[in-house]
């Protein structure tokens, strides 16, 4: 509500009083607006209830349009700021929910490695399996079974005792040979046996 | 760098997930494939005037019928157990009898075995217990001697 400034000083020329001495209409603007402080125009303010009625009238409009502005201004930024969160919303993927949906976001994020992993994995198995200790086993698994040579009787070795312990009693061992093969018989006699009945 | 550093790792670690479950799976499933198939005949021995030796006794007669073992003319198969032994585990034997274990201790050469064996009498009184390595298709025939001339035999043979 400012309009030009104008001097105060000297005579004001065509905004002054009107002809029966009544300040006018842009003097009473300017007093409400407080850009003019004279005592002269208050004084007569004083005097004339229709000025004041202006002056009042002036206040409350200026009232009126200072408030229609700033809701204006208001829903103005209220309406963009609602159009941004619509275009981020718009733009927002929904987070996966549930343990299988993260599990495999998971994987897709980590594929990579996940692969690389695994290779690695089996190298390593393939190494192991190779190079695995306990391989003084001659025989090797097969499906469900082994294989352990059966050879010919001629070839075969005497079978020999590595370990015997008989307590409480004694012990004799006697290999015994035929066409058929080896037997290493342990014969076990308890001290309470009659070893005269061998 | 951080990202990469962070990958790097989580890659290394997956690796180490993964190996550690297919070592302890695949080598341990081989390992466990090491075995031999091995009979073990529970026989009763007795002196008698009539020689008898049960039929199902015949891969043992010409040993049955040598000394020592002449000392008994009757040979009587209480028991037989057919036993697929796994390497260094124990595997109990069901006797008429006492009890028994049988364990394959490892495959020597291609073709040995080597065997341990334990016998424990019908009082739970332990008798013997012996390791002895023989040639796949051998036997070893552990006696022991009882009262009143009277013999308890566990023959075992593996291949």
């Amino acid at each position: 509500m400012t309009r030009p400034s104008h001097p105060s000083s000297g005579p004001p020329s065509g905004r002054s009083s009107g002809p029966s001495g009544l300040p006018s209409d842009l003097e009473l603007m300017e007093h409400a607006d407080g850009e003019r402080d004279d005592a002269e125009l208050a004084a007569r303010l004083e005097c004339d209830p229709a000025a004041r009625a202006k002056v009042e009238v002036i206040h409350q409009l200026g009232e009126l349009v200072r408030g229609h502005l700033e809701l204006s201004a208001d829903a103005v930024h209220d309406a963009r700021f609602a159009a941004m969160w619509r275009r981020i919303d718009g733009q927002l993927v929904a987070p996966p929910a549930g343990v299988w949906a993260r599990l495999s976001g998971w994987f897709d994020r980590y594929r990579g490695h996940v692969i690389t992993g695994a290779v690695s994995a089996g190298a390593v198995a393939a190494l192991a399996l190779i190079l695995r200790p306990g391989t003084s086993d001659l025989a090797v698994a097969g499906s469900g079974g082994h294989v352990i040579d059966v050879r010919p009787v001629a070839l075969r070795a005497t079978p020999e005792v590595d370990s015997l312990d008989t307590p409480g009693g004694s012990s004799t061992v006697i290999n015994l040979d035929d066409e058929d093969g080896h037997a290493t018989v342990i014969w076990v006699s308890s001290e309470d046996s009659d070893p005269e009945a061998i | 760098m951080i990202r990469s550093s962070n990958g790097r790792r989580t890659t290394v670690l997956a690796g180490l997930a993964l190996a550690a479950a297919t070592l302890v799976a695949a080598p341990g499933h081989a390992r466990a494939d090491v075995t031999a198939d091995c009979e073990l005949l529970e026989i009763s021995a007795k002196a008698g005037n009539k020689p008898a030796i049960d039929a199902e006794l015949k891969p043992l007669e010409k040993k049955l019928k040598k000394p020592p073992l002449s000392t008994w003319s009757q040979f009587t198969l209480l028991s037989r157990s057919q036993k697929s032994l796994h390497k260094k585990k124990p595997e109990s034997i069901s006797l008429k009898i006492g009890s028994a274990t049988a364990t394959l201790v490892e495959i020597v050469d291609k073709s040995k075995v080597r065997l341990t064996v334990t016998i424990d009498d019908a009082k739970g009184k332990h008798v013997v217990d012996n390791t002895t390595t023989a040639e796949a298709g051998d036997w070893v025939i552990v006696v022991h001697e009882l009262a009143g001339n009277e013999g308890h035999l566990l023959a075992a043979t593996c291949k």
